[in-house]
C-alpha cells in the first residue's frame, strides 16, 4: 500500500467536502457560533484543520448567500458571531444531499 | 474592539503579536472586513481560552495552545485575500489591481503564471514604448528578408549593413498603444472569466 498517497487522497476528499458538512452540521443545530462550529466539525468526522481556515469559508458561503451572520454581545465585552443557513442554504444543502446520495449508491456500486 | 486581558505579560505579548500578524495580513483589505475578521478572530481565541482553562494552569501554555490550533495567520488569510483581489480587479480594470492580484494569486496555480507571463509581455510593450520615445532614431520593428528580425535598438549604419529594414516608422508608438490595450483586455476578460468558472 501507498501509505502517503492515502493520506494525500484522504486530505483532499475531506478539504472537498468541509463545505457539505459544515452545512450540514448547520442545518441540524441551527445557530452556532465560530468556535462552536470547529467543535462540532471535529467531534463528528475527526477532521483535523487549521481552525482558523473555517472563517475565509464562512465567508464565502456569505457571500454566495447560503449562511447568514449576526454580532451578539456577551457578558465578558467579548462578543460571539452566530450563523446559520438562509432559506437559499437549506436549498442548496438539499441538492448536495441529493448529489451525494447519489454518488455514494455509484460507489458502492463500483467498489463492490 | 475589546481586547482581551490576561494575567500574564508574555501571554500578553504573544497574543498583541498574534493580532499584528493579523492586521498585517489584513492590510489590503477594507476596514469593514478588517474589523469584522479581527474580531472573529478575538472571539475564537476568547472562547478557546475558556475551554482550556479548567484543564491546564498555565496562562500562556493556553495560549499558545488556541493560536496553534488557530493556524498562521498568512496560511489562513491568504485564499481569502488573493480571492478578493482577484474580484477587485476584475471589477475595476484598475491596473494596481490587478498587479497585485496577479502577485497574490501566482502560488495558487499555474494559470496566473499563464497571466502574469502576458502581463510581463504588456510592461516590455511599454517599456518599448518609452525607448522610442527616448531614443526615436534607433528604435524600432526591424525586419530583414519579409521577416521579423529585432524589436529594439539597433544602429543606422548596422541596420543598412545587414539589409534590414525599421517597418513601423511614425507607426511605432500607436501600434504599440493600441497593441498593450488590446492585450490589456483581453488578460482581464480572461482573468474574470476563469475566476467566475471556479
Amino acid at each position: 500500500m501507498n501509505k502517503s498517497f492515502v493520506l494525500r487522497w484522504q486530505s483532499q476528499v475531506k478539504k472537498g467536502t468541509l463545505t457539505f458538512i459544515v452545512l450540514n452540521i448547520l442545518d441540524k443545530k441551527g445557530e452556532l457560533y465560530g468556535y462552536e462550529l470547529i467543535e462540532n466539525v471535529k467531534d463528528k468526522t475527526s477532521i483535523i484543520i487549521a481552525e482558523g481556515t473555517l472563517y475565509p469559508l464562512m465567508n464565502r458561503l456569505k457571500k454566495e448567500k447560503l449562511v447568514t451572520s449576526k454580532w451578539v454581545e456577551q457578558e465578558s465585552g467579548i462578543p460571539r458571531k452566530y450563523y446559520s443557513l438562509t432559506a437559499t442554504g437549506q436549498n442548496t444543502l438539499l441538492e448536495m444531499k441529493d448529489f451525494w446520495k447519489m454518488l455514494e449508491k455509484s460507489i458502492n456500486t463500483i467498489s463492490k | 474592539m475589546k481586547e482581551i486581558t490576561f494575567k500574564n505579560k508574555s501571554s500578553t505579548l504573544i497574543y498583541r503579536d498574534y493580532l499584528n500578524r493579523l492586521k498585517k495580513n489584513l492590510k489590503h483589505s477594507s476596514a469593514k472586513d478588517r474589523k469584522n475578521i479581527l474580531m472573529e478572530f478575538n472571539s475564537h481565541i476568547f472562547e478557546g481560552i475558556q475551554r482550556y482553562e479548567n484543564i491546564e494552569v498555565n496562562e500562556t501554555e493556553n495560549l499558545m495552545e488556541v493560536l496553534n490550533k488557530l493556524g498562521d495567520p498568512q496560511d489562513v488569510l491568504k485564499p481569502m485575500i488573493a480571492e478578493k483581489k482577484l474580484e477587485e480587479a476584475t471589477r475595476t480594470f484598475n491596473p494596481i489591481h490587478v498587479f497585485k492580484a496577479l502577485v497574490l494569486n501566482i502560488t495558487n496555480g499555474v494559470k496566473y503564471i499563464f497571466f502574469a507571463f502576458l502581463y510581463l509581455v504588456l510592461i516590455g510593450f511599454l517599456f518599448v514604448i518609452g525607448a522610442k520615445i527616448s531614443n526615436p532614431k534607433e528604435v524600432g520593428l526591424y525586419f530583414k528578408d519579409g521577416g521579423f528580425y529585432l524589436l529594439g535598438k539597433m544602429k543606422p549604419q548596422l541596420m543598412e549593413s545587414i539589409n534590414a529594414k525599421e517597418v513601423l516608422g511614425n507607426w511605432f508608438i500607436p501600434f504599440f498603444l493600441l497593441l498593450t490595450i488590446l492585450l490589456y483586455i483581453i488578460v482581464t476578460f480572461l482573468m474574470r472569466i476563469t475566476a467566475r468558472r471556479k
